[in-house]
């Protein structure tokens, strides 16, 4: 029994670990109970949808997605035509979102590829990719938009007559989707139609997990080998889950926007990547098994952590800064254990493999 | 593949992102006359820029060499140089003095940190890049937490006000600022070259390369190019791999120091982030790949990269009067890195 | 099989692009102004002023204006319906009507001339294009992110070296 809590404590210390933080914190921030429950639910809304994506390379092995930026990048350029266009509320939404695929197909396949010549490096070549295609973005963005690309409204472009302005104002998107449906009890509104997007999401990954390609791709994240043996389509798969994670990604990124009701065009981006996989990972996810719950609990307890951090903080040291920067720390630390953990994991099996490889050799040696 | 037919064997070894680069800087100084620039000027600027991110540069072929990758931790060894060079200043040395100390306390915290930062990235083996990264950004934000917390007390460094925590970028005017660029300077019609500086990088890139072809140095080139053959040789590869790790770190301390001589402020919080890339890309640029770089990768790269940073504002900036550079060097930069990563390992995995 | 392969990313394809046409004409929005304004010369005819009109767009209050004021209300579509409250003199009993207007798709900001749609004119007399002020020099304000404190600048790992 008390081996059976004590290895469920270390499957999930990460989630622990935060649930204890929060619970320190929370009395020394000294946050009302609703406005923490407002905020958490808000952020949740935001947020979700861009950590979900993550969901679909992990399940083909690929690792954390530091390339669904990508995803972010194609929204935001949608998003500034939609606005430019002067489309607005929910049509401008959705007008967004469909704008904003055939952008991010096209770097999912360009990601996917890379990656695929890259291979035990995917991680780090997604990170990369980051800035690099930030490069490209900035590019399009500064010059080719109002340059090229007619930008009709001198609220959106610089004024020296090409580019667009450090802030694109979504006013008039703002927080259409989360108002929609949404109720409110006792003071906490809860952006219904958000959250159902976010439901249908999971319903799409927990019906995809069963179908051929799901299937394939979860073959693929187990042993690359074996499933080009069974007739899997390695590279093509892993493209595609990719793929899938960069278009959610560019989904998820315009319920971000919309929320935040405007886009800071050069740095809106900058940091998505790091906080999604940040979250995830605090909600027990590993790098190479993560679950719709992961996503939920991650957002909770990651957002819960940043909101009273500050405060908490100042109450200890007397000065908020510190506070920002342990939230900081603790972001980047726990994405730091998750990928040694993952790494000194994998390396034992391959380690115990080789022995057992080697032992069943000499067994081999012995019998004849 | 067409170009090992239509090139020249030289160029071919190049490499093809090597050629464009240089291209584009031939070209760049070819512009110069044609858009007013002052080309000495120009010159004495690449030369400045080299002296101090040499160093830098230099401290990613240990790494590189025992098949640790490219060193994104390099914010941990400028950590280990802020250290020194912050804790020189709060115990009141000064002038050259203060460069030498800051050297000497650095050297310690290297050891150390680097010694641990070598245990961690021998558990994880084959993915030392992006933990590497990470440990990194950990060790910015916890030191952006020390630099408020550690009872620092030079008035120099701290806050006026509070009193307690330190500014995020201190002058060095009355430390070392220039102290090696001004031993012995050069001066050639209107270019200043900074042979202190110069001097400083040739003597830590002369060790380096003497010490590469000691039996220790050759075992780490062993352990790079393929760790079962080294180790099948008898070579303890984890111990040659924290080795390499440690003269990465040292370096890279040193070399954060020497900048700062050549800028003339220390920053702290946040700046040690934006050091990585290019630093990485530098060496890239100049030749080398994943596992394998050499002194003279390091001083083309560099001379490339900073180049490049150097040239571009100005040349770009008055043929087409936007500024430009910017994301031309994001997009060089950050392409020569994916470049070296997409590309296969060379020699045997 | 083959073809109902092809045939199925082709029609993926076809019902976006539907839908995004659809959302480009339903979802094009526009700033709606009123005027309480004598409308003069119209036909020879001068279209006076009323003491109060109050606006209500989508059940919100956009304007109670006295003569020579304006209103604003954003609308989203082209189908524009509001109600007006109109009180034509001091000390009259308010009269409620329901007005629906269809907005042209092009114009970003319309400004609608309120007694001229109660005299029930046609469209070129009341309405006319808003064309803002040219913008004033940029008012870059620094934005309220997400209070995630990295990245400052957005220098992307690349400041000044």
């Amino acid at each position: 029994m008390s081996k059976k809590v004590l290895n469920l404590a270390r499957n999930n210390a990460v989630p622990i670990m935060f649930v204890i933080i929060c619970a320190i914190f929370i009395p020394m921030s000294g946050f009302s109970t609703s406005y923490l429950l407002n905020e958490i639910i808000t952020r949740m809304g935001r947020n979700l949808f861009l950590v979900l994506c993550l969901l679909f390379p992990i399940m083909a092995g690929m690792g954390l997605n530091f390339g669904m930026t990508l995803g972010a990048m194609a929204a935001e350029i949608a998003i500034i035509f939609v606005a430019d266009w002067q489309i607005w509320g929910v049509p401008g939404i959705v007008l967004a979102m469909i704008l904003s695929i055939p952008l991010s197909v096209a770097l999912g396949w360009l990601c996917g590829t890379l990656m695929n010549m890259a291979r035990g490096r995917e991680m780090i070549t997604g990170y990369i990719m980051n800035f690099f295609i930030t490069g490209w973005y900035q590019f399009i963005v500064l010059y080719v938009m109002g340059g090229v690309i007619p930008i009709l409204h001198a609220s959106i472009q610089l004024p020296r007559g090409f580019g667009i302005r450090n802030t694109v104002s979504l006013l008039n998107m703002r927080q259409y989707l989360d108002d929609l449906l949404a109720i409110r009890i006792s003071g906490v509104k809860i952006p219904v139609l958000t959250f159902l997007v976010i439901g249908m999401l999971c319903l799409f990954i927990v019906w995809f997990r069963r179908t051929k390609l799901g299937q394939d791709m979860r073959a693929v994240g187990q042993d690359m080998e074996v499933a080009r043996a069974a007739g899997i389509k390695v590279e093509r798969t892993r493209i595609l889950s990719i793929i899938m994670s960069t278009v959610f990604a560019g989904f998820g990124m315009v319920i971000y926007l919309q929320n935040m009701g405007n886009l800071p065009t050069y740095t809106g981006h900058s940091q998505i990547g790091m906080f999604c996989i940040a979250a995830l990972l605090v909600g027990g996810a590993s790098v190479e098994k993560a679950t719709i719950g992961n996503a939920f609990l991650g957002v909770i307890l990651f957002h819960l952590m940043f909101i009273v951090a500050p405060k908490a903080g100042g109450f200890i040291t007397g000065d908020t800064m510190v506070g920002e920067y342990f939230r900081v720390f603790l972001s980047y630390g726990v994405i730091t254990v998750a990928l040694i953990m993952y790494e000194a994991k994998k390396r034992m099996v391959r380690s115990r493999v080789g022995q057992e490889l080697a032992a069943a050799q000499k067994e081999g040696e012995g019998a004849q | 593949m067409i170009a090992g037919y239509v090139l020249p064997p030289v160029l071919k070894k190049m490499g093809f992102p090597r050629l464009i680069i240089s291209g584009f800087l031939l070209l760049l100084f070819i512009m110069t006359p044609f858009v007013d620039a002052d080309l000495p000027a120009q010159i004495t600027n690449i030369i400045n820029r080299f002296s101090w991110n040499g160093v830098l540069v230099l401290a990613m072929v240990p790494m590189i060499h025992s098949g640790c990758g490219l060193n994104f931790g390099l914010p941990l060894s400028i950590i280990c140089g802020l250290l020194g060079a912050t804790l020189s200043i709060q115990f009141g040395f000064t002038g050259p003095l203060s460069f030498m100390m800051a050297i000497l306390i650095a050297t310690p915290f290297a050891v150390l940190l680097g010694g641990g930062y070598g245990i961690l990235l021998n558990r994880i083996k084959g993915g030392e890049m992006m933990i590497a990264t990470y440990v990194g950004f950990s060790a910015i934000s916890f030191m952006c937490m020390m630099w408020l917390l550690l009872p620092y007390t030079s008035p120099t460094m701290v806050w006026g006000l509070s009193g307690n925590g330190l500014r995020p970028t201190i002058s060095l005017d009355g430390f070392y600022n220039q102290v090696l660029a001004n031993f012995l300077p050069i001066q050639i019609g209107s270019i200043v070259i900074p042979t202190g500086s110069l001097l400083f990088f040739a003597l830590l890139a002369f060790l380096m390369w003497a010490f590469l072809h000691t039996k220790t140095g050759t075992a780490m080139t062993a352990v790079g190019s393929n760790a079962v053959f080294a180790r099948a040789a008898g070579i303890s590869v984890d111990r040659v791999r924290i080795l390499s790790v440690i003269m990465s770190t040292w370096l890279g301390a040193m070399g954060i120091l020497v900048y700062q001589q050549g800028f003339g402020f220390i920053q702290l919080y946040n700046a040690p982030n934006n050091m990585t890339m290019p630093t990485v890309s530098a060496i890239l640029i100049g030749g080398a790949s994943i596992n394998k770089a050499s002194i003279p990768n390091v001083i083309i790269g560099t001379i490339l990269f900073q180049g490049m940073v150097t040239m571009t504002p100005t040349v770009i900036n008055a043929m087409i009067h936007t500024d430009m550079s910017e994301i031309i060097r994001v997009i060089v930069t950050q392409g020569m890195i994916l470049y070296a990563l997409t590309r296969k390992t060379e020699g045997a995995k | 099989m083959k073809t109902r392969r092809k045939l199925f990313p082709i029609l993926t394809v076809m019902v976006l692009v539907a839908i995004a046409a659809a959302m480009m004409v339903i979802g094009r929005g526009h700033t709606v102004y009123f005027d309480n304004r004598t409308l003069e010369g119209y036909n020879g005819q001068d279209f006076k002023a009323l003491h109060r009109i109050v606006v209500t767009v989508k059940g919100e209050e956009a304007g109670k204006l006295g003569p020579r004021e304006r209103g604003m209300a954003v609308w989203i579509g082209q189908n524009f319906e509001m109600t007006l409250e109109v009180t034509p003199e001091k000390g009259d009993e308010p009269e409620i009507r329901t007005i629906r207007l269809k907005l042209p798709y092009n114009m970003d900001g319309i400004i609608v001339n309120l007694p001229a749609v109660l005299a029930g004119l046609p469209e070129d007399a009341w309405l006319s294009e808003f064309v803002p002020a040219v913008p004033e020099e940029p008012e870059e304000e620094p934005f309220e992110g997400d209070e995630f404190g990295f990245g400052e600048g957005g220098d992307m790992g690349l400041g000044d070296i």
